[in-house]
C-alpha cells in the first residue's frame, strides 16, 4: 500500500502541493504525476513538506527532473515548511544552493507575488 | 401387417445381430428372388398355364408386398447415413423421380402400338386382357415390373429422405407422428388387398386414408431446417423444390392416370395397379405426402428469405462470442486480442465500424489511447471523436453511452457523411475496474436496434475479462523478466565491490555492503596511490533497480581512471562531476565521499560530495561528523558545484578511526518504523572506538541487526571503517601485518 498521497490548492497564481507520507523509489510517480498535471496551468509551484514524513534519494529525484523545465519556462519550484529529519537530507545533498527552501508556505508564496511584480 | 413389421424395423439396429453388410446384401437377394417370382407369376399368367383362383392370388399379392417391404428395409439400410447437409435430401429424390419419368415413358412409348388411332378403344391394344388384368404380351410383364419397381423405389427414396428433413429436432412426438403418418399410409394400402385393377376404390377404402393424410400434414409442418440455410442455400432449395414438385407432379398424373394424354395410358390400365393395388396406393400416398411436403417447404423457404441476415448475424455473434472466449485463454498477444476485441462487432453486423481506448499505463495520468480499430483508420478516429471526453464520461459513470445521432453531440467533430452517424461507447469493466472502452459506431443516425447494443455489451464484458487475463498474465511476466534483471545486476554489483581490501602500513580497514533485494547503487572502493597513499571512496546512487547499478558501475570506472590522476579529494570529486554530469539522467545524482590517507604524514584530506556525513573518533575524544559542505554529483555542472565543495584536511592520530556509510543504515527502521539515525550511530562508535577495524565493523553492525530487528527495511547498506594505528618508528610494517585487513560481506 501506498503510504503517499499528494493534495493541490491554489494560492493566487501559486499551485501548492501537499506531500503526505513517504516519498521513495516506489512513490515518487506519484508525485511525477501530479507536478505533470501542474505544469500546463502554471509553473509556479510551492511543495509544502509540512505532512511528509520522509524523503529518498529518488524522491529528491523528482524535483531535479522537473526544476529545468519550470524554470525554462520562467516558473520556479519552491519548497517550504520542510520537518527538520527532511529538511536535513535536502540539505546534505546540498539542495538549498539549487532550490529556494523556506520555512513557510506563505513565504513561498510571497517570493512568487514579489517577483513578478519586479 | 407386413408394413407394421417394416415400419418398427425402420432405423433400428441390425436384426437377429446378423452382420450390417451381410443383413443389406441378404434383403436385396430375398427381394430379388421374390421380383423374379412374381414376374415368372406373369409370364405363367400371361401364357395362360397360371394356377387361378382365389388363393393363388393371395399368394401372389403377398409375395410382392413381402417383396416390396424387402425392397424398402433395403433401401433403409443404404440410406441409412442421414444426408450431410438439408439441400442433399433433395437431390436422390429428383434423381430416381427424373430416372421414373423417362423409364416410365420410354417403356410405354417403345412398346406402344404405332397405329394406336385414339385412346382406350380397345384393351388388348395395352396388352392387358379388359377387366382381369392379365397381361397378353411379354413387354407388358416387362414394363409392369419394371417400371412398378421404379415407382416404388421412388416413393421409398423420397419418404427416406424426406424422413431426414421431418425429423430434424426431432422429439418424442414428432419421432411418433412420422411412424404414426408412415402406419397409417401401409393401413390405407393393405385395405386395398385382391381389389381388381379396374376397379375405384370404395368408400372405406378412401375413409381409411384421412388419418395417413392428416399425419401428413402434421409432418409437412417440421421444417425445422430451413432455419438454419443461409441465403444462398435457401435459394438454392427454393429450385430444387419447385424441380421436385414438378417430378412429383408428372409422377402423380402418371400414377393415377389423371394425365392420360399426357402419358398415352388410359385411367384403368395403370402397370402398377395392374401389379399391385395395395402399392399403388402406398406409391400414391407417398407422393401426395412429398407433394404437400414440398409446398410447405417452398412457402416456409420464401416466407424465411427476408429474415435469413438477421438468423445469420445471431449466428455470427455467437460464433464470435464464442472466438472471443476461447481467447480469454490466449492472452499471449495483447495486440492480436484487441483487433480480435474491435473486430467482434462489425463482423457480426452490430456496427459498422470499431475501436477500442486502454488508458496508456506509460503516461503518468493514465491518457486513454487507441490500441485496435476495425474498419477505420486509428489515425483519423482522434480527428473524428474527442475521445478524452468520452473516456473520462465512461470513467466516472461506468455506464455505456449511446450517441443515436452522434453528429449532433458536442464531442463528436466528425462531419455528417464521415461515417459516424450514431455512436455507442461501452466500458470494459473488470473486477470493478475500467479497463477501457470499447467505440462502436454505425453509418446512419439511429442504427443502433436493441439486440445490437445488448451484443456489443456482451461482447464488451467478454473483451474486459480477456484483457483482464492478458494484463495479469504480462504482469507476471514483467515481474519474472525483472527479478531476473536484478538478479543480473546484484551480480554486476557484487563484482564491483573490491574483492580484496588493501593493506597498508598503519592502517586497518573492514567494510561490507549488504545489497537490498532491489539493488541499489551503493559502493565504495580502495586505490593505492605512489608514496604509500590510499584513496577511499563510498559513493551511492539515487533510486534502485538496474539504472542505479550501471551508473554505480561508471562510478567505479571514473575511480579507477581518475582516482590515481587527481591530486586532492576537491580535485578528484569536480573533475568526477563534470564526467558523470552528462551521463546521469536529470532525476539521478550520486553521493560521494572521497578521501586521501598519508601515512607518511600522518594526514587524511577528505571531501563529501552530498554524501552522509562520515563520522570520526578519537582515542579520547568524542565522536563527530565531518559535515563539509557539497553538493551530490549530478546535481550541478559548473560553479555552484565547485563553490560549495569544501575539503577537511585532518591531522592523524593513533587510535583515530574514520566510519563511512550510506543512508540505508541510518534510515534503517525497525519494526516501530523508527530510524536507526546519527546518534545510535555515534554513541555505537563511541563505545567501541578502542577495538581495531573489525571488530568495530562487527560491533556496528551487531548493534544494526539488534535494532532492525525482523523488520523488512530494504535498502543497501554499506559500512567502510577505516582505523588508523600509527607507525612505530624502526618499523614500518608491524602495525599492518598485525591487522590484517578485512572484507565481510553478507
Amino acid at each position: 500500500m501506498s503510504n503517499f498521497s499528494v493534495g493541490f490548492r491554489t494560492s493566487g497564481s501559486v499551485q501548492v502541493l501537499e506531500l503526505n507520507g513517504e516519498l521513495d523509489a516506489h512513490t515518487a510517480s506519484e508525485l511525477e504525476a501530479a507536478i505533470q498535471k501542474c505544469i500546463p496551468s502554471s509553473v509556479r509551484i510551492v511543495i509544502n513538506g509540512q505532512n511528509l514524513q520522509y524523503i529518498s534519494s529518488a524522491g529528491l529525484g523528482v524535483f531535479m527532473a522537473y526544476i529545468e523545465d519550470v524554470r525554462e519556462q520562467g516558473g520556479d519550484i519552491k519548497i517550504a515548511e520542510l520537518q527538520p529529519r527532511v529538511f536535513n537530507v535536502f540539505d546534505l545533498l546540498g539542495f538549498p544552493m539549487l532550490f529556494d527552501i523556506v520555512d513557510s508556505e506563505a513565504d513561498a508564496v510571497a517570493r512568487f507575488e514579489t517577483a513578478s511584480s519586479q | 401387417m407386413i408394413y407394421g413389421f417394416l415400419s418398427s424395423a425402420v432405423g433400428g439396429p441390425s436384426m437377429f445381430g446378423i452382420g450390417q453388410r451381410l443383413r443389406t446384401w441378404l434383403l436385396a437377394l430375398t427381394a430379388f428372388v421374390a421380383c423374379v417370382i412374381a414376374a415368372g407369376y406373369h409370364v405363367m399368367s400371361m401364357a395362360g398355364s397360371a394356377p387361378e383362383g382365389m388363393v393363388t392370388e393371395v399368394v401372389y399379392h403377398a409375395l410382392v408386398l413381402f417383396a416390396y417391404s424387402v425392397i424398402y428395409l433395403f433401401l433403409s439400410d443404404r440410406l441409412r447415413r442421414r444426408a450431410s447437409t438439408s439441400l442433399r435430401a433433395f437431390w436422390l429424390p429428383i434423381l430416381v423421380g427424373i430416372a421414373l419419368i423417362t423409364v416410365h415413358y420410354g417403356l410405354t412409348s417403345i412398346s406402344r402400338p404405332p397405329d394406336l388411332p385414339t385412346i382406350a378403344s380397345s384393351s388388348v391394344t395395352f396388352g392387358f386382357e379388359y377387366g382381369t388384368g392379365r397381361p397378353l404380351v411379354p413387354a407388358t410383364v416387362f414394363n409392369m415390373n419394371a417400371i412398378s419397381l421404379v415407382a416404388a423405389t421412388f416413393a421409398f427414396i423420397l419418404l427416406l429422405r424426406f424422413r431426414d428433413l421431418v425429423l430434424v429436432k426431432r422429439t418424442r412426438a414428432s419421432q411418433r407422428n412420422w411412424y404414426l403418418m408412415l402406419g397409417f399410409m401401409a393401413f390405407a394400402s393393405m385395405l386395398t388387398f385382391l381389389t381388381p385393377a379396374d376397379a375405384s376404390l370404395n368408400i372405406w377404402q378412401r375413409l381409411a386414408m384421412v388419418p395417413a393424410i392428416g399425419f401428413m400434414v402434421v409432418n409437412s409442418l417440421r421444417l425445422s431446417w430451413i432455419v438454419f440455410l443461409s441465403m444462398s442455400e435457401k435459394l438454392l432449395s427454393i429450385c430444387m423444390s419447385l424441380l421436385l414438385l414438378v417430378i412429383l407432379g408428372g409422377v402423380g398424373i402418371m400414377e393415377t392416370g389423371g394425365g392420360s394424354a399426357a402419358f398415352d395410358v388410359p385411367l384403368p390400365y395403370v402397370f402398377i395397379k395392374h401389379y399391385s393395388y395395395p402399392l399403388s396406393v402406398f406409391v400414391s400416398l407417398s407422393v401426395v405426402f412429398g407433394i404437400l411436403y414440398c409446398t410447405t417447404a417452398l412457402l416456409s423457404l420464401i416466407f424465411h428469405l427476408p429474415t435469413t441476415s438477421d438468423y445469420q448475424q445471431r449466428v455470427g455473434e455467437l460464433a464470435a462470442m464464442h472466438s472471443l472466449t476461447n481467447l480469454v485463454g490466449q492472452v499471449f498477444d495483447s495486440d492480436r486480442l484487441f483487433s480480435m476485441i474491435v473486430a467482434s462487432p462489425v463482423e457480426t453486423g452490430a456496427g459498422s465500424a470499431a475501436w477500442l481506448s486502454i488508458p496508456d499505463r506509460s503516461s503518468p495520468t493514465l491518457a486513454p489511447h487507441v490500441v485496435a480499430g476495425h474498419s477505420i483508420d486509428i489515425e483519423s478516429v482522434h480527428r473524428l471523436v474527442d475521445i478524452p471526453a468520452l473516456y473520462e464520461e465512461i470513467a466516472e459513470t461506468r455506464e455505456p453511452i449511446l450517441m443515436e445521432q452522434a453528429v449532433a453531440d458536442h464531442r463528436v467533430t466528425a462531419r455528417p457523411g464521415e461515417g459516424i452517424g450514431s455512436l455507442l461507447v461501452v466500458p470494459l469493466l473488470s473486477r470493478d475496474e475500467l479497463l477501457g472502452a470499447l467505440f462502436v459506431t454505425k453509418e446512419v443516425s439511429h442504427g443502433f436496434e436493441r439486440d445490437d447494443t445488448e451484443a456489443i455489451s456482451v461482447f464488451a464484458a467478454q473483451a474486459a475479462l480477456a484483457i483482464d487475463n492478458s494484463r495479469l498474465f504480462e504482469e507476471r511476466i514483467e515481474r519474472e523478466r525483472l527479478s531476473r534483471e536484478l538478479a543480473i545486476a546484484r551480480e554486476v554489483q557484487r563484482k564491483l565491490l573490491p574483492q580484496s581490501l588493501p593493506v597498508v602500513h598503519g592502517l586497518s580497514i573492514a567494510a561490507s555492503s549488504v545489497p537490498a533485494l532491489e539493488v541499489g547503487g551503493d559502493y565504495f572502493d580502495f586505490s593505492e596511490l605512489d608514496d604509500g597513499r590510499l584513496a577511499f571512496i563510498i559513493a551511492d546512487v539515487s533510486g534502485k533497480g538496474t539504472s542505479a547499478a550501471f551508473y554505480m558501475a561508471e562510478m567505479q570506472g571514473i575511480f579507477r581512471s581518475l582516482s590515481r590522476l587527481a591530486s586532492s579529494p576537491s580535485a578528484f570529486l569536480t573533475t568526477a562531476n563534470a564526467a558523470v554530469g552528462p551521463i546521469l539522467e536529470r532525476s539521478v545524482f550520486i553521493s560521494v565521499i572521497y578521501g586521501i590517507v598519508d601515512p607518511a604524514r600522518e594526514t587524511v584530506s577528505i571531501a563529501r560530495a552530498g554524501h552522509c556525513p562520515a563520522a570520526t573518533a578519537g582515542v579520547d575524544g568524542h565522536p563527530r561528523l565531518l559535515r563539509s559542505g557539497g553538493l551530490g554529483l549530478g546535481l550541478d555542472r559548473g560553479e555552484v558545484f565547485r563553490e560549495s565543495l569544501h575539503e577537511d584536511v585532518i591531522n592523524l592520530k593513533p587510535g583515530d578511526v574514520f566510519v563511512l556509510y550510506t543512508d540505508g543504515v541510518i534510515e534503517s527502521r525497525n519494526a516501530d518504523g523508527k530510524e536507526y539515525g546519527y546518534d545510535r550511530l555515534l554513541d555505537v562508535l563511541r563505545d567501541n572506538r578502542h577495538e581495531e577495524a573489525h571488530d568495530l565493523h562487527r560491533a556496528m553492525t551487531d548493534d544494526l541487526n539488534a535494532f532492525v530487528g525482523g523488520s523488512e527495511y530494504d535498502d543497501d547498506m554499506t559500512l567502510v571503517i577505516i582505523k588508523w594505528h600509527g607507525i612505530e618508528v624502526g618499523n614500518f610494517s608491524a602495525a599492518s601485518k598485525s591487522d590484517p585487513a578485512r572484507i565481510q560481506e553478507a
